[in-house]
């Protein structure tokens, strides 16, 4: 193989792909990146055999060929470089891969393209097309709500539905429900419905870049697999196995008090009681308080205590439609929910202080968050 | 600025347990006799009388050790309870005095009496000796100095230069500035952390006596022991900064018990974690705590002993949780019919009891329904009435 690539082609090129290398895997070419010439053009592909990372760069490939690069000596290498062009040329024989930019001459011991794990030739017949800045927000707008806890697969991973030009996205962690819809612009022939890990979802909106484009998805049958294509990247991943929980019956159907807040007073108010929140069990207090007559405005006072910080307090102006009540929330869940949502105002919805409150930007139906308030003893 | 220079004082009362039993039985009065356990259940003395000390008895000797010493030995079961009672009884009575008391054990406190200038401490404590003794029948031992560490050290070098047989009844004081000359002579173990390791090391550099180790650059006992090496080096001076700390944080809750014979049937014990692991939980709620950390402790029959704990998601009070969590620990660590002869469980990390609500958790609130009903009926109807079935 001998190729010739733009230094900063190959930089972008192996920091999109390395998020998928896995450092300390048991399996020696995982922690490399395959680099090999495909039809006029470099591709690098990295799988940690979970999530899988494939990009291609444009290159002038004067001899054909294939190896496996370890990641970081040749990331860190290539960072290193001038912005000019990079000569790669492999000696097949002893797999050591000569990396020449400016004056710079090296020798990186690779491992056979050989050994590395085949990754799917995608048919993109029938994908879903969403456009990536929709894509993203949806993305945006769920994974936080999904489970860090091993102990539960199910909800580390998304629930992506896909029913005629519908495709929804949930995700919880069996405290907070983030759900988000969308409208396709062709009504897809079958339904879909696949638990993405929530990570591969972070990993595609990282690489799909800010662009126009549009992202393909397909689920091959019977792969349990899930791939991405957008512009000159590929992501695919493997689809967590299991049943996600009915999240459609946890969504309350009516409320006793509504209070419409500004999205931006509220999620200061939420960062400051958080500073304090932080130090104890996380709680913020949130006092909602209806007006006590026409003239007077109705607000909603939150509050948190720290036995070592001290405490805070803070009074943010509202509308509130029914009854006052004394609820309390994490307020971590309560920050993250008003950062993912997107319009001035938001509307919170509950029926009591143990009741789940609902969260919806005003003004869109698209997207609504549930959040179970934290019962004090 | 220098310090104004502070009073403390140290008492320990003299054999507590046979002391008390004595005020109950006075047939016992001048003979050998040991509080513990049977020595046929590996019952170790708890206390013994200073008559049974003449023979070589000792505290935390296995009693059948102890039996051995003095054949006539009387075994007198401890009443846990009791000595509690007179302990706070003691306790109430120097709180009487000040309000800066810290217990450090049923039997031992200390008091900072820096503030009651016009009083002269060794008065003090003459009144304190006489009353205890006239009025609860007990003998103790009082240290006086500038420090906690000095205060504690007069105490045992006052009841150490009692005669024989009887309780000491030891009043020693120690002036403020003759800290070191009183230490110098005083063998190295009788500081503060220094265990037979550290008492070999430094015989090892010829330092027997406390003397020696302040006589000794610190710099060099800071190389061989870190930052021990300064402590030491301090304390072999006499000084010590720390304050009377009057209450302590409840910082976890725990139980733990002792099998009378090592018990390596599954069954048994978990049914003890469970009990323990519901005495907890009942503590728990009822001083209004929850806590994120589960804690078991087992003693294997030789002794060594190993603690596991694990973090859970979110603060717990609820016996059911802190049981799976302790079950699931002891698994770790346990192989089945593994012989056990002490099992703990502890929770810490404690705080209010504050729960975030699941999505899915009709199953768990429940449960914890369920909890506060049980509760209700123990609280009324006492422990035996109704326990959750084992499955």
């Amino acid at each position: 193989m001998k190729v010739i690539v733009l230094q900063e082609n190959l930089a972008r090129g192996l920091s999109i792909v390395s998020r998928a290398v896995s450092p300390r895997s048991t399996l020696p070419v995982l922690s490399n990146i395959l680099i090999a010439s495909d039809e006029g053009r470099l591709r690098l592909s990295a799988t940690n055999l979970e999530l899988g990372i494939t990009c291609w760069i444009p290159a002038r490939i004067e001899q054909e060929g294939s190896t496996t690069v370890p990641s970081r000596t040749l990331s860190d290498l290539i960072n290193t470089l001038p912005a000019d062009q990079v000569q790669l040329i492999l000696d097949t024989q002893t797999q050591s891969l000569h990396v020449q930019g400016g004056t710079s001459n090296n020798d990186i011991k690779c491992i056979d393209a050989q050994e590395f794990p085949p990754l799917p030739v995608p048919d993109m017949d029938g994908a879903v097309q969403v456009n990536v800045a929709d894509f993203k927000e949806m993305i945006q707008q769920v994974t936080f709500a999904a489970s860090t806890d091993e102990a539960r697969p199910v909800l580390m991973g998304v629930l992506v539905t896909v029913e005629k030009d519908q495709i929804t996205m949930a995700a919880a962690d069996g405290f907070r429900l983030a759900v988000r819809k969308a409208t396709l612009s062709n009504a897809m022939p079958s339904p879909i419905s696949a638990i993405i890990p929530a990570r591969a979802l972070n990993e595609l909106a990282r690489v799909a870049g800010d662009g126009e484009e549009s992202i393909y998805m397909v689920m091959p049958k019977g792969r349990g697999q899930v791939l991405f294509r957008v512009k000159d990247v590929e992501v695919v991943s493997q689809l967590i196995d299991g049943t996600f929980p009915d999240y459609h019956q946890i969504i309350p159907r009516n409320y006793k008090s509504r209070t419409l807040v500004s999205t931006n007073a509220m999620l200061k108010a939420c960062k400051q009681a958080e500073i304090f929140a932080r130090e104890g069990s996380n709680v913020a207090r949130l006092d909602i308080k209806p007006a006590q007559s026409d003239m007077q405005p109705s607000e909603v006072e939150i509050s948190a205590t720290s036995e070592e910080t001290g405490r805070n307090e803070t009074i943010v102006e509202a509308t509130v439609d029914g009854g006052g009540m004394l609820i309390a929330f994490n307020v971590k869940f309560l920050r993250e929910a008003l950062e993912a949502v997107k319009t001035p105002n938001v509307a919170m919805e509950t029926s009591g202080p143990n009741a789940p409150g609902v969260i919806r930007p005003v003004g869109n139906d698209d997207y609504i968050q549930v959040i179970m308030p934290m019962h004090l003893g | 600025m220098r310090k104004m220079p502070r009073t403390i004082l140290h008492l320990d009362l003299d054999a507590f347990f046979c002391s008390v039993e004595e005020t109950r039985n006075p047939d016992l009065r001048g003979k050998p006799f040991a509080v513990g356990g049977k020595p046929d259940e590996r019952g170790v003395v708890a206390s013994c009388s200073y008559a049974a000390r003449q023979f070589g008895v000792r505290s935390a000797m296995p009693m059948s050790r102890a039996v051995r010493l003095v054949p006539h030995l009387i075994i007198v079961p401890s009443r846990h309870r009791l000595y509690g009672e007179v302990s706070e009884q003691v306790m109430e009575r120097l709180r009487n005095l000040t309000p800066l008391v810290e217990q450090i054990s049923i039997d031992e406190a200390f008091l900072d009496l820096s503030d009651l200038r016009d009083k002269d401490p060794r008065q003090i404590a003459l009144d304190l000796q006489a009353g205890i003794r006239d009025e609860l029948g007990l003998p103790c031992s009082v240290g006086i100095a500038s420090n906690k560490l000095m205060a504690k050290i007069a105490t045992e070098v006052g009841k150490k230069g009692a005669k024989k047989g009887a309780p000491p009844f030891g009043l020693t004081l120690v002036p403020a500035g003759q800290e070191a000359a009183f230490l110098a002579p005083l063998p190295a173990n009788m500081l503060w952390g220094v265990g037979p390791k550290t008492e070999a090391k430094l015989a090892e550099l010829g330092l027997h006596t406390i003397g020696d180790i302040a006589a000794w650059p610190e710099a060099d006992l800071v190389r061989r022991f870190g930052e021990n090496g300064r402590e030491l080096a301090a304390h072999a001076r006499g000084q010590d900064e720390r304050p009377i700390v009057t209450e302590h944080e409840t910082k976890s809750i725990s139980q733990e018990t002792t099998f009378t014979r090592d018990v390596s049937d599954d069954k048994t014990l978990e049914r003890t974690l469970r009990e323990l692991a519901a005495e907890v939980g009942r503590s728990l709620r009822r001083n209004d705590l929850a806590g994120k950390t589960v804690k078991i402790k087992i003693r294997w029959p030789d002794f060594t002993t190993l603690t596991r704990q694990t973090t859970l998601p979110q603060p717990t009070d609820n016996d059911e949780e802190i049981v799976k969590t302790a079950l699931k620990l002891l698994h770790t660590v346990r192989k089945p019919r593994q012989a056990v002869r002490l099992i703990g469980v502890g929770v810490s990390g404690l705080g209010a009891p504050v729960r975030q609500l699941g999505l899915w958790d009709g199953g768990s609130e429940k449960s914890r329904k369920l909890q506060e009903v049980v509760d209700q009926l123990q609280e009324k109807y006492g422990k035996g009435v109704i326990h959750r079935g084992e499955s």
